[in-house]
């Protein structure tokens, strides 16, 4: 409702510049980093850099076209000069190789088993690939075999259900299973079909609302025909029809957010994508599909946007735009396959930030990428993070967590700082020492602070069900203000106004009808309390929880 | 013939589940002689050979079942035999697990196996774990990540899920396992650390209890381990009542002369007694289980003289131990009742007449005194001053909590006591 413009994403066609505009629009193709060296000569044969400004929808219509132009590609690269040493020599792993195909083969295949075997090995050594094939992880020749049979198989039910026929079929004469090593990516199938219990999400959907992994060639061409081979007996959930829509769908909200948009380029097998888009600006799109690199920016933009970013959120600290450019920025180190010491401060800086304006989810994002990235060993500031995961796990009462992290403290950790006020807060919390938890409240090293904002409300609530059960009859106001660490006898007076227990502060008179103190009536208060402290407890907002 | 197939057909014909399943044991003492018994042209030859002219298995697909799984089984038993000792490839071993237990799950749902068969499935789910722990164990040796008991744990899901949704009638249903696999799930889900998951499978449960027999109709070792974890995921969520309950039957029902089990029940019982009944564990209990006595003296030494320094350091010295099993932030809770017991005896302390007017100061002292003599006191050698707002602040949580009947007098920085039962259920 009163989201900023630029958090509206892509609603319509026309606002990409409305909230700001680009610093650096340009987007000349000489600008353009260099991808993919020396790999893949069909990306430049059909991906001219004028067909960059194609529009998406007359590349959804030549589809079919490509996808030939790339099995004549391939057979071109398959076809090398077959050069033989004099002499044949084989490695010890191709040895071993051989002897596990023949010592796992089923009587009735034996025939069939041994020809393939033939043509694997004759291939490995036409590819000259004998030596440095990693023999001990090549699937045997009967679970090659057995899968193309299962491929055949569905390949038939396939073209009874009408699904890209076309593309199914230059798919099989092209590229597949013919020589298992020539394309790397082909083990993994191998694999999937070895592990049947491999969580998958529901069949349809996931293929395209998973977009960040670049997929392979094939199945970005080819996406239907390989869910249906791979999820065949439960992807009749939804009709073809269904799916058609909704790709549809997806591909309208991308043409809306980039309608200029140019061919998505096909990312090379292995190697993430690398983004070659020169702005240091850009607004965050959930992404629907496969990241386009028009759009996304190369780490060395993304190291100048960081310096920008921080400058302008010194100088114009406008937390709507801030995140919404870090978000951006997370997306495209992610897309990318980013992971280095840059990301971690790229988080650490965001989750700061976060932490200031009181975004407790954005902040908890960050923090679980931190977590995983300072476990993969990035270095960055580890020890503040901690302590702020503490105070975090307070907020939301996580019992099991906590433990989990006081199990994984290390005696080094339990002298920073940081951590030893956080861990102090924790145990002072669990003892009901609010007299202690306020003082710690005032003196929180960092950011701490902030994090602790979040659940001092409350801490306030419970502390003051204890004073009411426990001082009688009445308790000056200064005194409140004190022990529940309000900054001022006004503000605790709000805090009690707000709490609907105003009418329970009274005046009192010294010796001579000078008024000299202002009390609270305890007793009073308790229910008030009581209620007002259940209410703050039952609704812990967990966003985006570890 | 080996022997293992006579062990079959004797099983099956006598209908000895328990025997059934021993045979698919990786531990089988047949294995050796089974496996170098054939190879692998000729094992499904020889098994279809040996099982054939036994009347229950005249279906073909209940025979067919069995033949699978006899096969399937053959294949572990020849990559553990062929490669023995160190060299056996775990990760081998588990895929011919995983493939084990779908040709049992096979057997279940297209072979009509009957539900006496049940223990096959128990050995085929338990084994499956243990070869998922011991291939993750090899591979991190290696310095490889392995997440087979994370994948063993979403198989024997398979199992749990063959047993709750049988549709027989209930003396021939599956749903009598149900409770042994979901006992494995929860062992393999607290291994994995991942509680929640735990919780999952209570939440699910519920569901189908309705057209199941009582707990108590079960055979008791399922639903002790049943009862034990439940506790313990009621410990871990704070749900202290129902731990309790859930624990103290399981160690009511536990078979008398399995201490280990009644030690991992004590483990979370006694805390649970603390925070509830404020009880602490008898000398008696705690001498016939040496590594719990070990676990919980020095705490509740302290908590019974009320010496909040010298808790503090126990809690300290122990730290590692109770946070490993999860009974760190539990025990530190029962500070509360080491505090009710220091405040108990400065009351004791006054005169009789003046037991209702305590000075707040009085308290104060009494915080701050220096731990006395025991080793794991040392750490504090200091004399501790404490704040006077922070003893008042403590007293208010005695209060507050119940632990104590009075209210505090701030101008005249006095407690004032309940002239009846100023500590209840203290006899003071």
């Amino acid at each position: 409702m009163s989201a900023p413009p630029w958090r509206s994403g892509g609603t319509n066609g026309n606002n990409r510049n409305g909230a700001f505009h680009s610093v650096n629009s340009r987007k000349t193709l000489s600008s353009r980093p260099i991808h993919h060296e020396g790999t893949q000569v069909h990306n430049d044969l059909f991906f001219s850099p004028s067909s960059n400004l194609f529009p998406l929808a007359f590349c959804r219509r030549t589809l079919w076209k490509k996808k030939i132009l790339m099995c004549t590609n391939q057979t071109l690269t398959q076809t090398p000069a077959p050069e033989q040493t004099p002499k044949t020599q084989f490695p010890d792993k191709l040895k071993d190789y051989v002897a596990r195909t023949f010592e796992d083969c089923p009587p009735d295949e034996k025939v069939a088993v041994e020809l393939e075997l033939k043509r694997i090995i004759t291939d490995a050594f036409n590819e000259k690939v004998v030596w440095s094939l990693e023999w001990d992880k090549m699937p045997l020749p009967q679970t090659i075999l057995a899968r193309k049979k299962v491929t055949a198989k569905e390949e038939q039910t396939a073209k009874t259900l009408a699904m890209g026929q076309m593309s199914r079929v230059s798919n099989e004469t092209g590229a597949s299973p013919t020589s298992p090593f020539i394309r790397k990516p082909n083990y993994s199938n191998v694999m999937d079909v070895d592990y049947p219990g491999k969580k998958r999400k529901s069949a349809g959907s996931s293929e395209e609302l998973t977009p960040p992994t670049p997929d392979r060639f094939e199945e970005r061409f080819d996406k239907r025909p390989r869910q249906g081979d791979k999820f065949l007996p439960t992807s009749g959930k939804l009709s073809q029809r269904e799916k058609d829509k909704r790709a549809k769908r997806f591909e309208d909200e991308r043409r809306e957010y980039s309608p200029d948009s140019a061919t998505p380029e096909v990312p090379d097998n292995k190697k993430p994508l690398i983004g070659r888009c020169m702005d240091l600006e850009k607004r965050y799109f959930r992404l629907t599909s496969a990241p386009n690199p028009d759009h996304v920016r190369p780490l060395h933009v993304l190291e100048k946007t960081l310096e920008m970013l921080k400058r302008k959120w010194r100088s114009e600290a406008n937390y709507s735009y801030i995140c919404d450019q870090f978000k951006s920025l997370r997306q495209d180190l992610t897309v990318q396959h980013i992971k280095n010491d840059f990301v971690v401060t790229v988080y650490e800086i965001h989750a700061r930030i976060a932490l200031e304006k009181g975004d407790l989810g954005e902040y908890n994002q960050c923090q679980t990428q931190l977590h995983s990235l300072y476990r993969e060993g990035f270095k960055g500031h580890e020890e503040e993070f901690k302590a702020y995961r503490i105070l975090y796990l307070l907020h939301t009462c996580n019992r099991a967590d906590m433990n989990e992290l006081l199990a994984n403290l290390t005696p080094a950790d339990k002298e920073v700082k940081a951590i030893k006020h956080a861990l102090e807060v924790r145990s002072v919390l669990a003892a009901g020492n609010f007299h202690r938890f306020f003082r710690l409240y005032l003196e929180a090293p960092a950011m701490g602070g902030y994090l602790m904002d979040s659940f001092v409300a409350r801490e306030r609530k419970a502390a003051m069900c204890m004073i009411c059960k426990g001082y009688r009859p009445d308790i000056d106001i200064r005194f409140l203000t004190e022990e529940l660490g309000f900054e001022s006898d006004t503000d605790c007076v709000n805090f009690l106004y707000d709490n609907e227990a105003a009418d329970l502060i009274e005046q009192k008179l010294g010796d001579k009808g000078v008024p000299n103190s202002i009390r609270f009536q305890t007793a009073k208060a308790l229910p008030l309390f009581e209620r007002a402290k259940k209410a703050a407890f039952s609704k812990v907002d967990i966003k985006g929880q570890l | 013939m080996t022997t293992l197939y006579k062990t079959f057909r004797r099983a099956l014909t006598t209908k000895d589940g328990a025997l059934l399943g021993s045979i698919f044991s990786p531990e089988n003492p047949d294995r050796g002689t089974f496996a170098f018994s054939t190879n692998h042209e000729r094992i499904r030859g020889d098994a279809e050979y040996e099982i054939s002219g036994l009347t229950p298995l005249r279906d073909e697909n209940t025979r067919g079942a069995w033949v699978d799984t006899l096969v399937s089984y053959w294949k572990i038993a020849y990559i553990l035999e062929r490669d023995d000792g160190a060299d056996v490839s775990w990760a081998k071993a588990y895929e011919g697990q995983k493939d084990l237990l779908l040709a049992m799950v096979r057997g279940y749902t297209k072979g009509n196996w009957p539900h006496w068969t049940l223990p096959v499935m128990y050995q085929i789910c338990l084994s499956l774990r243990t070869v998922a722990i011991l291939s993750d164990d090899q591979a991190r040796r290696l310095g490889k990540t392995s997440e087979h008991l994370e994948d063993a744990a979403r198989y024997i899901n398979k199992a749990f899920t063959l047993c709750i949704s049988d549709r027989a009638p209930i003396e021939e249903s599956r749903k009598w396992g149900t409770y042994y696999i979901v006992n494995l799930m929860f062992k393999t889900y607290f291994k994995l650390n991942s509680v929640g998951l735990a919780k999952n499978i209570l939440r699910v449960l519920p569901a189908s209890l309705a057209d199941m027999p009582p707990l108590e109709a079960f055979p008791k070792s399922h639903v002790v381990t049943f009862k034990y974890y439940c506790g313990v995921v009621s410990f871990l969520e704070e749900d202290y009542g129902s731990a309790e309950t859930h624990l103290t039957y399981a160690l009511d029902n536990c078979k008398t002369d399995s201490i280990r089990n009644k030690e991992l029940i004590l483990t979370y019982l006694i805390p649970t007694t603390m925070l509830t009944k404020h009880k602490l564990p008898t000398p008696e209990l705690l001498s016939r289980f040496p590594r719990l006595a070990a676990l919980f003296n020095p705490v509740c030494k302290t908590i019974k003289s009320g010496n909040l320094q010298a808790f503090d350091a126990a809690l300290r010295h122990g730290e590692e131990e109770f946070v490993k099993r999860r009974i760190y932030l539990t025990l530190e809770r029962t500070k509360d009742i080491a505090m009710r017991n220091l405040f108990r005896k400065v009351v004791l302390y006054q005169n009789e007449e003046n037991r209702t007017k305590i000075p707040v100061r009085q308290f104060q002292i009494a915080m701050g005194l220096e731990a006395d003599g025991d080793t794991v006191m040392r750490s504090t050698p200091e004399r501790v001053e404490v704040e006077v707002e922070e003893v008042e602040c403590l007293l208010a949580n005695m209060i507050y909590k119940g632990l104590m009947k009075g209210y505090i007098s701030r101008e005249r920085q006095t407690v004032v006591l309940s002239g009846k039962e100023p500590f209840p259920g203290t006899v003071v």
